[in-house]
């Protein structure tokens, strides 16, 4: 039974995982960034809720929405100051803007938000649902159902509608895209907002309840297996390598962690995710492209 | 481009990196000038030119992986560690010398690298890139998860001072000679390396993969190269930071060192190895700036708090990254030929 306690926890905490990593492919898909800045914007958005609950004292039901305007703000904000400008340009340099988005996002938490720990609001009820023996955090099964939703939806979103194809497009090269009458920097723009979206629902679930500072963007790199895993291209498949990073890693958390000392939880990932690659080299559901020279 | 008047009438002279003697002239005048240093500044600067020298062996081998070879490397920092902690472990247990140790802490490093390197048999592209992210957590793990009495675990190693025929180097102005040679050598190693055939494969695999592949370049090897040959700089950095701090902990080289060193090489220029000591210098004297005027200014203006340091240079650094990016993508040296070449032909626009 604690087998499949620890099994169901970690496939839950595998799906909050893959909702951040869906912050990743949605940017991926759409302009072929890879954003490094993912778990800085997962900070930024639990700051913003932070701001809006806790320092105003909006309630929930007004300051999260609050919130998730503000995060859309940002992204757009992003789009408009650094990616705008950079249509046409190689991918190299805009996903090296992602790393000066990185360093530049921690540092306007920092001097807007202080290094303090703060309180995170209590979104989802603190009590674990019990069923028989089974313990289930409440916010991580909403995690659960919302990422699912969200996978399924975007997956439908990008493959089967005509906003979601150009995007496609877009990400395949800016050129062709512009003289097939796409807005780039429309798709782009979405993009990020979307993304932005994604980091701060990622945000709100992970961080129900508990504490927050700017070191919480770690979660980012966590995630980064699950969207590497899945490939880069999938929505879908992120619910299933979600799964099984979240699994593995609750499985070792729980019964090899006390035999080598701590921490295999957070290693074995990117060590799956390696020997998964080795084989698989464009993630489990990733397109495999043609190259032509 | 050469200056007017100046023609290469053999190979050696068009092979050459120091082309005129107006060149060599301002290199020795560069060069007696760096090795005065401790004569004419501060000795708090020494301890900052100790840590840009550092920086500078480690980012260019960094810009050999990224700015030639096109391969981006997000685990520079953990190769950098794998040195430090090779190097703190071997002159603690073993008593080697330095003369030892530093290029045993390059050839572990290169050999973690290697690893890492290796996956671009089958790993292209972004995933390749990203799968590096690995590499800083298999470092942090092996560290902090091997028997506290092998690497001291969250604890660090202690380093003893390094000694030269009995001299003990523990001043920052021994240490700062200890890393200006071995920063001059590694550099002059690096020029070699991006003009032989290995630099020219690098460059056209860095150009399109593709294409290399099918003109006879070995991609695989090239791009394992490639980061055996980033980790061994990292390597000696890296020992060269135990002997410097003569403490080496974990925390020391996180990620976010490593999207440093990548910023560095950004600023400096990509693909130029004098772009990335370019790149090293405005970085680390930007950083050093700020750390000495922001406490007064948090002093004077208190109604920012204390923690404006951290986080305004983080804002700067960031924004400059992003700047560069939109504006010079090809990082100041770019700027620099514009500019000498403009001086070259004037008074013809071209």
């Amino acid at each position: 039974m604690d087998f499949l306690n620890y099994a169901i926890n970690g496939v839950l905490l595998g799906l909050l995982y893959a909702l951040v990593a869906m912050g990743f492919v949605v940017i991926y898909r759409a302009s072929k960034v890879f954003n490094l800045a993912q778990g800085e914007l997962v900070v930024l958005g639990g700051f913003l809720v932070w701001w809006t609950v806790i320092d105003i004292g909006l309630p929930l039901y007004a300051g999260i929405p609050l919130a998730f305007v503000l995060a859309a703000a940002v992204g757009l904000l992003i789009e408009r100051i650094f990616f705008a400008r950079l249509v046409g340009e190689s991918v190299f340099s805009m996903v090296m803007v992602t790393v000066g988005l990185m360093i530049l996002l921690r540092g306007v938490v920092l001097l807007v938000f202080g290094p303090q720990v703060r309180p995170f609001p209590i979104v989802f009820p603190l009590r674990p649902l019990v069923t028989g023996d089974l313990l289930i955090p409440t916010n991580l099964l909403w995690g659960g159902v919302l990422t699912l939703s969200g996978a399924l939806g975007l997956s439908w979103f990008f493959n089967r509608t005509r906003t979601g194809l150009t995007m496609t497009a877009v990400a395949e090269d800016h050129q062709v895209a512009l003289s097939m009458g796409i807005s780039v920097k429309r798709s782009i723009a979405f993009a990020w907002v979307l993304g932005s979206l994604l980091s701060t629902l990622g945000a709100i679930i992970f961080l129900s309840g508990k504490s927050l500072n700017f070191l919480a963007s770690d979660i980012g790199f966590a995630a980064l297996p699950v969207a590497l895993l899945a490939g880069l291209e999938s929505l879908g498949g992120l619910l299933v390598a979600g799964a099984i990073v979240g699994m593995v890693q609750g499985l070792a958390t729980a019964y090899l962690d006390p035999l080598v000392g701590g921490a295999v939880g957070s290693v074995l990932p990117f060590i799956i995710m390696l020997l998964i690659l080795l084989v698989r080299p464009t993630g489990l559901f990733g397109w495999r492209t043609i190259e032509r020279v | 481009m050469d200056p007017a008047g100046i023609f290469a009438i053999n190979y050696a002279q068009d092979r050459a990196i120091v082309r005129t003697a107006k060149q060599w002239l301002a290199l020795g005048i560069f060069m007696a000038a760096l090795a005065a240093l401790p004569f004419i500044v501060h000795p708090r600067l020494i301890a900052v030119a100790n840590i840009m020298l550092i920086s500078a062996i480690v980012v260019v081998g960094l810009q050999i992986c990224t700015g030639y070879a096109g391969q981006v490397n997000l685990g520079q920092a953990a190769f950098m560690g794998v040195g430090a902690y090779t190097a703190a472990v071997l002159a603690s247990r073993t008593e080697l010398s330095f003369f030892l140790t530093v290029p045993l802490a390059g050839i572990a490093a290169a050999g973690f690298g290697f690893v890492f390197g290796l996956s671009a048999t089958r790993i292209k592209g972004f995933y390749l890139a990203l799968t590096t992210i690995a590499a800083q957590f298999v470092f942090q793990f092996a560290v902090l998860n091997l028997p506290g009495y092998w690497l001291g675990g969250s604890n660090g190693v202690t380093v003893p001072p390094a000694a030269l025929f009995g001299h003990r180097l523990a001043s920052d102005i021994s240490l700062f000679y200890l890393c200006l040679v071995t920063a001059v050598i590694m550099i002059c190693g690096a020029f070699g390396i991006v003009r032989s055939r290995f630099g020219r494969a690098f460059i056209a695999v860095r150009d399109d993969d593709v294409a290399a592949g099918i003109m006879g370049i070995n991609v695989v090897a090239t791009k394992a190269t490639a980061f055996l040959v980033a980790a061994f700089y990292a390597g000696v950095g890296g020992a060269l930071w135990a002997y410097l701090l003569r403490f080496v902990a974990v925390d020391q080289f996180t990620l976010f060192s490593s999207v440093f060193f990548i910023a560095m090489i950004i600023v400096g220029g990509i693909g130029s190895v004098v772009g990335a000591l370019v790149g090293v210098f405005v970085i680390r004297a930007i950083q050093e700036i700020i750390t000495s005027v922001a406490p007064e200014l948090a002093a004077n203006l208190t109604f920012l708090g204390g923690d404006i340091v951290f986080a305004s240079m983080n804002v700067f650094l960031g924004g400059v990254i992003a700047l560069f990016l939109i504006v010079e993508p090809k990082g100041l040296m770019h700027r620099w030929h514009i500019l000498k070449s403009a001086y070259r032909l004037w008074p013809f626009p071209y």
